[in-house]
């Protein structure tokens, strides 16, 4: 009876302290009017089922960087946004890693519908870390100016031929090699990505 | 009375003047070798990570019940004490604990060239982007600072504050959002 006793009190506080730690705090020096709409985005968005500690951390990255009150409104409003939309899109992920990196891949130009084709290739759903680290790619391809529509075939022909993690984050170092030696990033992308998958049929 | 204008230099010695000005920039073939050092090193450190997390069944148990007491202490500090979940983030970092919570956390190695900076310090999603918390060391090149941290599975946004100032990871890929002027860098970590 003891022992059951002790049991539950330590998952009662287990409970407890995970329900906190869910929980972050606002930083102070955000005034009341934008502390109450950010407190409302936030809420809002943990009623939806997504994960809200990247809206913490955007308010904490904004208010690092000197960013206005409105200013961090409209970021943590807009990662919101994207990442309802990428939920829309993929489903409900169980890795809330996949969800903020298919949020940052909608924000550079992928549309909902490639990012489903994204996460369902032809050779079968890869894992969560594949899929994360796949759209990680992408989003980086497309930052080096990679047009999205060539950054998204090239992502989706990789993991058409199941890429490993490895596979993705190797591309990205080659691309960034051959950039840093003058290469376009186009051709370099159209190239090593050739070279991982071979040619293309005749 | 006239203000004082200085002499103005020859536009040849203005040019040689400027370019000593200038931060030395590292050549293509330097920085190429210095990448592919570092996507060494993070493989490297991957497969490390990788191996850490393959625990046999006792040790797993073992893991389990760590964890549970380690995770039921802190939570009844939060209910006796009030410690807010900074605290518990700080525990995680700044101690050796591999598992925090019930997540797994991996060591990621962060470095970044910087030579001539007086401090540099890691701010990320990771920890709250407080430029205090995570301090990286300088190496013993005096070139290059680094710092180990342990962290949850996930996706993490980050930058280096080099000086008081933020600098993207030049070796990591980038954020699509810019949306406070300033671009973060991305790592992913993963346990396989």
């Amino acid at each position: 009876m003891r022992r059951a006793f002790i049991a539950a009190a330590l998952s009662a506080a287990a409970l407890a302290g995970a329900a906190h730690a869910q929980r972050p705090t606002l930083p102070d020096r955000l005034d009341a009017a934008a502390r109450a709409t950010l407190e409302r985005t936030i809420d809002t968005a943990r009623v939806a089922g997504l994960p809200v500690g990247p809206l913490y951390d955007k308010v904490s990255e904004g208010v690092l960087k000197g960013a206005a009150d409105d200013q961090i409104v409209r970021a943590v409003r807009s990662l919101a946004r994207s990442l309802g939309d990428a939920r829309g899109a993929l489903g409900a992920p169980a890795d809330p890693s996949v969800l903020t990196a298919a949020a940052s891949a909608l924000g550079t130009g992928v549309t909902p519908a490639e990012l489903r084709r994204l996460a369902h290739p032809s050779s079968g759903d890869p894992n969560g870390s594949t899929l994360a680290t796949a759209l990680v790619t992408l989003v980086d391809l497309v930052t080096k100016r990679v047009p999205v529509a060539m950054a998204t075939s090239s992502i989706q022909s990789l993991l058409d031929r199941r890429a490993t993690d490895q596979q993705f984050t190797s591309l990205r170092a080659d691309v960034d090699r051959d950039i840093l030696a003058g290469r376009a990033p186009e051709a370099s992308v159209v190239d090593r990505v050739r070279a991982r998958t071979g040619p293309p049929p005749p | 009375m006239r203000d004082h204008e200085p002499d103005r230099l020859p536009d040849s010695l203005a040019r040689a003047v400027e370019l000593m000005r200038q931060e030395e920039a590292p050549s293509a073939k330097w920085r190429g070798e210095l990448l592919r050092r570092a996507a060494a090193e993070r493989s490297s450190a991957q497969w490390n990570a990788a191996r850490r997390v393959t625990l046999s069944v006792p040790w797993a148990i073992a893991a389990g019940l760590l964890c549970a007491v380690v995770g039921g202490a802190a939570a009844f500090g939060v209910v006796r004490y009030g410690v807010s979940d900074r605290g518990a983030a700080r525990l995680a970092n700044n101690s050796n604990v591999s598992d925090a919570g019930g997540g797994t956390m991996l060591p990621v190695t962060f470095s970044v060239m910087a030579p001539n900076a007086a401090s540099v310090s890691i701010v990320g999603d990771f920890n709250r982007w407080n430029p205090t918390a995570l301090p990286m060391r300088r190496s013993a090149d005096g070139r290059t600072w680094q710092l180990e941290v342990r962290l949850p599975l996930g996706l993490y946004a980050y930058a280096f504050m080099i000086d008081g100032r933020l600098s993207p990871d030049p070796a990591a890929p980038h954020t699509a959002a810019d949306d406070f002027g300033t671009p973060n860098s991305m790592v992913v970590v993963r346990g396989s």
